[in-house]
């Protein structure tokens, strides 16, 4: 990355507190990160853990092979409410990994150093919810198996797909989504497998890491070549962002539905899934910082700016209900009033109170500094902006759907065991990649780090950059 | 820097007097063509114009705030200028007494004969009257007017006592005053242009006029400062990183505008509802056509392809070329938006107002522009050296 020139800051008491807790060697943070890995031994917290959440996976794994047997009818969705939990549940883990893509290209392409530590882990929670996304679509289809049908290719169906239905933009969007942020993370990793390869004392570890490492021997010429790939994939993925949200949010608002076929819907998609995906992290870092001792690197400096940019994005979002709701009545459109009267008093309003509640009312609190750095109440409030999201697109998507223009063919809809199973699945599909992400891979990205040892060890007057350690000749 | 050397001093008043000179002639052909084209198209011309100042003044608080929250080395090139641009407002508070005073003639939803015969408009009636639409135009100026105020304030205290409390005053005040110009400027997009055709309405509306006001009240400053710059012979040694930056923030409001007009046209062409697409078929057909084409190409096609390039964002003159191009491309955008709404409902005025509108836009903006300069004289060109490492300090910091 470009060497930022750090200022001497003066110790004003509005100082920001370091990126990187001062003290900090190459060789500390290689250590620290890496031990993690290598040679911590396994924790009893962390069986746990990845048992239960490998327990839900294979009730995921159930849910679907009997979904498959019997057919979407064993899920509560039917005429007219064909989308039910799982529309709602890919929108939800789509959006979730927003703020990984964020964090990695755009915060990076803007210079903002305090990204290194939390862009590795995100960028995987990115990945993993990606894939639970992926999966409803499929499933949803009745026969997965035909999924190809959706790709444009010359077959002797006569079968093109309709390319004036955002549900095949979808396909393109999602799938790119998938690809480049894979390549973004595992081109991030690169430094850090060949560092473990190095590090490892077992044969095995040598042997896969190092596989995986693609040979990297950190001269200049790979440092070079790597930088200018890592800042073309930032800026592959920098419109993603925006993109992979905005399609989405076209899958409802290009159809004619009140409640969906409102304008304001793409920016307020975008927000939304930002807003959801910095509650994740912040539901994931909190709880690493703090069993990994990883204080030092995740420090509050990061956790206020990720509250700070939950409050502003659960503004947007909040500005988006209110112009739903106002445009719903001032438009004169009888139909457009009904939903939003549905919405506010029809039998799915205790949801969209819920809703307000959890994303307009709580999120309030983040205004207050001493909130914003108290890491028990903002690890409440990140699972209450979770929550809120899933509440927020599943008004979207049953509300607008069980009372449409015809109050003939109105219906209520109600999930099966077998809708919750599967969402229920995912999330322990989720956590357990998770677990094992963090059991195999460096979760913060060491070689970034390591440059930021440098500058703030300088500013804070202290004589650390010396000490390079073993492994490191390839840094500079 | 608080003296400014007597040259450039000359050079700005000079400004300062053409500017009102071109006020002054604007306004007076603005009065005779009305007197020929009626009373209607003279307010409709006037209302674009009116609207273009108030994006400037609106569009500089906003980024000021922004600023404010952010912090950074761009932010401090361009802040007094945008502190100026924010000070017009009690002037633009009273060009609004014409909107006011005129609403009868702009506004068909004040007719009470047209609302009777109108099932959708009589509806409407809790939101659109004259009394809610009088009293919302107060409260809008009131927040503005108070915000600008205290932010200007503050902000001449702290040139004073540098790393005083005001920097922090500042700060706390810049997230809720972007929080109450977006609801406010949102509901005065709704009232003084969406309610120009008053069936037609869109959720995204307000965030265009957030996003052009931003857009072209940036440019502004930034063409100002590089100005400034040049005529102080100091364009040689501004910084290429912080042009860089520039650049970058002119880039994504132009792009930013263009996702989210193109999201309003996308949504309502598919929708293809009686309700909505007239709004649009009005904004292509004929002439009107080709200003939206204009658009698509001047207002982001090709600054977005020169902005791309870091050569171009590096360079004063190409920089300040492309924000006296976005300067002109948002009046564009203001006379396809608002003139149309005057050919609907058996008035054929649109077209009128589209002539009419760049003599009411220079008369008001010759007015703005010699406001503006007065109170660019009235401070120094640059926030005080001292605050320097403060925001550099800060600038590593996101919202």
């Amino acid at each position: 990355m470009s060497q930022v020139d750090v200022p001497q800051a003066p110790h004003d008491p509005h100082h920001h507190p370091p990126v990187i807790a001062p003290g900090h060697t190459y060789a500390s943070v290689t250590d620290k990160i890496s031990t993690i890995v290598l040679t911590e031994p396994v924790s009893r917290g962390w069986i746990v853990g990845f048992a239960i959440s490998f327990l839900l996976t294979m009730m995921l794994l159930y849910a679907i092979t009997y979904l498959l047997v019997k057919g979407t009818g064993i899920w509560g969705i039917n005429v007219p409410v064909a989308w039910g939990f799982a529309i709602i549940n890919f929108v939800w883990w789509i959006g979730i990994g927003h703020a990984g893509t964020l964090i990695s290209a755009i915060l990076l392409l803007l210079h903002q150093e305090w990204r290194t530590s939390i862009n590795r882990f995100a960028e995987a929670m990115t990945l993993f919810a990606v894939a639970c996304a992926g999966l409803f679509p499929l499933i949803h289809m009745g026969r997965p198996w035909l999924f190809y049908w959706l790709l444009p290719y010359p077959n002797t169906m006569q079968l093109w797909p309709q390319f004036r239905s955002p549900l095949v933009w979808d396909v393109f969007a999602v799938s790119t989504y998938a690809t480049v942020s894979l390549l973004f993370w595992y081109v991030g990793l690169i430094p850090d497998l060949a560092t473990l390869r190095d590090r490892s004392h077992r044969r095995s570890g040598r042997l896969i890491y190092g596989a995986l490492a693609l040979g990297w021997r950190g001269s200049a010429r790979h440092w070079f070549r790597y930088q200018t790939a890592y800042l073309l994939l930032a800026a592959l993925a920098t419109p993603l962002v925006v993109s992979v949200h905005t399609v989405v949010s076209f899958d409802f608002a290009i159809s004619i539905l009140p409640g969906w076929h409102t304008t304001i819907f793409p920016p307020y998609f975008v927000a939304g899934a930002i807003y959801s995906g910095f509650a994740m992290v912040l539901t994931l870092a909190l709880p690493l910082r703090k069993f990994y001792g990883l204080e030092d690197f995740i420090t509050m400096r990061h956790i206020n700016n990720m509250a700070k940019i939950m409050l502003a994005t659960g503004l947007i979002v909040a500005y988006g209900y209110l112009m739903e709701l106002f445009i719903g009545f001032y438009s004169g459109s009888i139909f457009e009033s009904a939903a939003m009267r549905n919405r506010l008093f029809g039998p799915y309003a205790p949801f969209f109170w819920a809703l307000i509640l959890c994303n307009v009312l709580t999120p309030q609190l983040l205004w207050s500094k001493r909130i914003r750095t108290n890491v028990l109440i903002l690890f409440f409030i990140s699972l209450v902006v979770n929550a809120g999201m899933w509440l927020e697109r599943f008004v979207i998507v049953i509300t607008s759907l069980h009372r449409d223009f015809l109050p003939s063919s109105w219906a209520m809809y109600y999930p099966t065991r077998w809708d919750w199973a599967t969402y229920i699945g995912t999330i322990g599909l989720f956590l357990a990649l998770l677990f094992l992400f963090i059991r195999l891979l460096p979760m913060i990205s060491i070689f970034e780090m390591r440059e930021l040892v440098t500058p703030h060890a300088k500013s804070n007057g202290m004589q650390a950059a010396r000490s390079l350690d073993r492994g490191d000749d390839a840094h500079e | 820097m608080n003296h400014m050397d007597t040259s450039l001093g000359n050079r700005l008043d000079q400004i300062r007097r053409y500017a009102l000179y071109a006020g002054a002639a604007g306004l007076i052909v603005w009065l005779l063509a009305s007197a020929i084209l009626g009373m209607r198209v003279a307010l409709g011309a006037y209302l674009i114009g009116f609207l273009y100042v108030l994006g400037l003044s609106l569009g500089a608080l906003a980024i000021l705030m922004l600023q404010h929250l952010t912090g950074g080395a761009w932010g401090r090139m361009i802040r007094r200028v945008l502190e100026a641009s924010s000070r017009v407002l009690p002037l633009v508070t009273l060009l609004a007494l014409p909107v006011l005073l005129g609403m009868r003639a702009l506004y068909i939803w004040t007719q009470a004969d047209v609302v009777a015969g109108d099932e959708v408009l009589a509806s409407k009636g809790w939101y659109l009257n004259v009394p809610g639409f009088v009293v919302r135009t107060v409260v809008y100026f009131a927040v503005w007017l108070a915000l600008v105020f205290l932010l200007n304030r503050w902000a001449r205290e702290q040139e004073r006592t540098p790393y005083s409390q005001q920097s922090n005053w500042l700060r706390s005040l810049s997230g809720p005053g972007l929080v109450l110009y977006g609801l406010t400027m949102t509901f005065a997009a709704f009232d003084w242009a969406m309610s120009l055709e008053p069936h037609w309405f869109s959720t995204i509306y307000g965030v265009l006029f957030l996003i052009g006001q931003a857009n072209n009240a940036f440019a502004f400053a930034v063409g100002v400062t590089l100005l400034l710059a040049w005529w102080r012979g100091v364009s040689e040694t501004l910084s290429r990183d912080t042009l860089a930056d520039l650049g970058n923030l002119m880039l994504a409001f132009i792009m930013l505008w263009a996702y989210i007009a193109f999201s309003q046209f996308l949504i309502i062409w598919s929708g293809n509802l009686p309700e909505e697409i007239p709004w649009y078929l009005a904004r292509l057909r004929g002439g009107w056509g080709v200003l939206a084409l204009l658009l698509v190409i001047f207002h982001f096609a090709v600054p977005f392809a020169l902005l791309l390039q870091a050569e171009v964002k590096r360079n004063p003159r190409t920089l300040a070329g492309l924000a006296a191009l976005v300067l002109i491309v948002r009046a564009v955008d203001l006379v396809w938006t608002v003139a149309p709404s005057f050919s609907t409902h058996g008035h054929h005025d649109g077209i009128w107002v589209a002539l009419l509108a760049p003599v009411a836009i220079a008369g008001l903006g010759g007015l703005w522009l010699w406001q503006f300069v007065q109170q660019l004289r009235s401070r120094s060109l640059l926030p005080y050296p001292e605050e320097t490492a403060h925001s550099l300090d800060a600038s590593a910091e996101v919202a």
